[in-house]
């Protein structure tokens, strides 16, 4: 299997009888060969929905949808992969460390990776999840771990950011945050007075902090999707 | 300041403006171009923009422009001068046509030459050029070029040459997973399980998809073919719509 | 004076040593070492007099400031970004493609004609003046720098203009041929017309 940029807006994906590329419902542009297509939910319900009640099923609901959206390509033949004109970045994973993308970013990835629903917050668990789900800050990653290729949109592209040495803490705006790769310790939190200068109006003016040693990617946009 | 600037001597003949994908430069000299409204962003020169319907060169639209229903979206474009064109910060590429014929996406045609005629497209949305000239296109990235058999999101579909008109294409696994899922047609958000199936010699246009929540000339166009329908078949479409929006 | 910088043609940079930049409200995407953002409010730090103007002509530009040593990352909806040099100088931009300003330079809001003789409604351009580095957004692609001259004036979408720089005589053309053009059906179409001598920056995409 290869994945690869066919321009900085498509990606490229060779397919061999007995692999699986899992992409985003709807990404598929165009594809040559004898491939099928298959809608895919993840099993299990991706770490328990402990709780109930309204909130719990705002957060649910995210959640949930983030499961549906997936498909699976199986075949033989060549897909190119695309959405809304949003930038592809592809990140090669060699088994060493963990990557986190913001789930709505994921476009496609190889299935040889293992992949979990987590959510970022500075409180955790589901209070943090839900807090997330209502601020509409939304931060639920998919965690990514394993050897091979995993294809992330970007709202005019990214760019890599070092965690780490002379740059102990990088703090991105959670709108522009698009992953991270390595021993990173998040913490998404509220910062006073960082409204003003965020200057959107609704919600809560939250900071994403990163530390340790990696890399962040941060895209050419605050504008979440 | 290390930016480039232009005038009307630098700037490009009929070419992107340099480091540019995303405007282009129409040399107008004395030849008139059919330009599709709003994709003007400046110009050099003394220039005329008349309405289809009220420009002297009568024939010639009547002759080349065989397109009623898009008539209001482009404008004759006359005079000496450089126009400079851009279209939502898509990619626009030139491409010349030799007595060929080529499909295009309605929304991502931008202008092209008189020597062109220009006529609507069995496939609702698209226009179809034929003859010899040049033409402009606009894409949501760089356009990729395939040839057939292949299979398309039609929202990603720009246009087609030489091959044959498409054909629908619905994915089996797909279609059954999904009727076993939620059991009903109406209400699949995703595009997987339609396709446009290409085949034969000739080659497809392919962009990055866009959302296509509004597309004014698919619209117009199935609107233009209710004209064909009978009383009794306008009322059956009448409730499959209204039970639609309910 | 700070340094601004680009990470390819969409991320600013702005390298700063106990330093002070101005900066768009809600530009920052990123920043590691300290640094404070504090709101320059309306008039983007030139006084209540700029800020009272503003709000009486409309004209949205809201600053911020940022101080401190540290590297801050700037980005706008994936618009391109270009920076420019002013020497004891005046460029007048769109104030929505205004993204930073380093060094002495003062901003305020100038009535530059009416938009179309029915509506009667004003436009406004703001108005960068002084010695100092400034960071334009372009939509849609690169900006692209045209000149004019006395024997070749520029005719310009509205939408599509960024800043001007130099002697230029700058009149709003409500001409039937531009309104057929870019299609404005309701009156509103007019074009934006350059005599004299300058430099003018449009964009790609129309807002």
């Amino acid at each position: 299997m290869a994945m690869e940029l066919e321009n900085y807006k498509v990606l490229k994906t060779t397919i061999h009888p007995g692999q699986r590329v899992f992409a985003r419902q709807g990404s598929m542009l165009y594809y040559t060969g004898d491939v099928v297509f298959t809608p895919y939910s993840m099993s299990g319900g991706g770490g328990g929905m402990p709780g109930v009640g309204a909130i719990a099923g705002a957060a649910g609901r995210m959640m949930q949808g983030e499961h549906v959206g997936l498909m699976v390509a199986e075949g033989s033949g060549t897909v190119y992969f695309g959405r809304d004109g949003l930038y592809v970045e592809v990140i090669e994973l060699d088994g060493s460390s963990v990557l986190t993308v913001e789930a709505e970013r994921m476009l496609a990835y190889e299935g040889n990776v293992q992949t979990s629903i987590v959510s970022l917050s500075s409180q955790g668990g589901m209070r943090g999840a839900v807090r997330g789900a209502v601020t509409g800050q939304g931060m639920f990653t998919t965690q990514v771990t394993g050897y091979g290729t995993v294809a992330v949109l970007s709202h005019g592209g990214a760019i890599a950011l070092a965690v780490g040495g002379a740059k102990p803490q990088v703090v991105v705006d959670p709108q522009a945050y698009v992953g991270h790769l390595g021993q990173i310790t998040v913490d998404l939190s509220a910062h006073v007075g960082f409204r003003d200068v965020v200057g959107r109006g609704s919600g809560e003016a939250m900071q994403l902090k990163l530390s340790g040693q990696g890399t962040v990617w941060v895209q050419a946009s605050e504008k979440k999707f | 300041m290390s930016i480039q600037i232009h005038n009307p001597g630098t700037l490009p003949v009929n070419d992107n403006i340099p480091g540019n994908d995303y405007a282009f430069c129409v040399d107008l000299a004395g030849t008139p171009w059919f330009t599709s409204k709003g994709a003007m962003i400046a110009y050099y020169g003394n220039v005329a923009f008349e309405p289809l319907s009220r420009t002297n060169l009568t024939a010639m639209v009547a002759s080349q422009f065989s397109s009623p229903l898009y008539a209001d979206d482009w404008v004759v474009a006359q005079g000496q001068g450089k126009l400079i064109l851009g279209d939502r910060g898509y990619n626009i590429n030139s491409f010349d046509l030799d007595d060929g014929n080529l499909t295009i996406r309605a929304s991502n045609l931008l202008a092209f030459e008189p020597g062109l005629s220009l006529k609507q497209s069995i496939v609702p949305g698209f226009l179809t050029l034929l003859g010899t000239g040049k033409f402009l296109a606009s894409s949501n990235g760089p356009v990729m070029f395939a040839e057939p058999p292949l299979r398309v999101d039609p929202q990603a579909l720009v246009g087609w040459a030489d091959c044959p008109s498409p054909s629908h294409h619905f994915d089996a696994a797909w279609m059954h997973s999904f009727l076993s899922v939620v059991g009903g047609f109406f209400g699949m958000d995703s595009d997987e399980e339609r396709q446009f199936d290409f085949t034969g010699a000739g080659t497809v246009l392919v962009q990055s998809s866009e959302k296509m929540l509004n597309d004014g000339h698919v619209l117009r166009q199935l609107e233009a073919q209710t004209v064909q329908l009978s009383q009794a078949s306008l009322l059956q479409l009448h409730r499959s719509i209204g039970s639609r929006l309910s | 004076m700070a340094q601004l910088r680009m990470q390819g043609h969409r991320v600013l940079v702005a390298d700063l040593a106990n330093e002070t930049i101005r900066a768009i409200t809600g530009s920052m995407v990123a920043y590691d070492g300290a640094v404070a953002f504090k709101n320059a409010g309306m008039g983007g730090g030139d006084g209540f007099k700029a800020a009272f103007k503003r709000k009486m002509t409309g004209e949205s530009i809201s600053l911020m400031e940022v101080t401190g040593s540290g590297t801050v990352y700037f980005a706008v909806d994936a618009q391109d970004i270009t920076i420019l040099e002013l020497t004891n100088d005046a460029l007048h931009v769109e104030a929505s493609q205004l993204l930073a300003l380093v060094g002495q330079l003062r901003t305020d809001v100038k009535f530059t004609g009416l938009r179309g003789a029915t509506s009667g409604q004003g436009l406004f351009t703001t108005t960068v003046t002084g010695t100092g580095t400034i960071a334009l957004l372009s939509a849609g692609g690169p900006i692209i720098a045209l000149e004019v001259a006395p024997q070749y004036p520029l005719v310009v979408d509205p939408d599509a203009f960024v800043a001007f720089h130099g002697q230029l005589n700058q009149t709003f053309v409500t001409d039937v041929t531009w309104r057929s053009a870019v299609g404005g059906g309701n009156g509103e179409a007019f074009s934006l017309r350059f005599d004299g001598q300058g430099i003018v920056y449009i964009q790609p995409e129309e807002r």
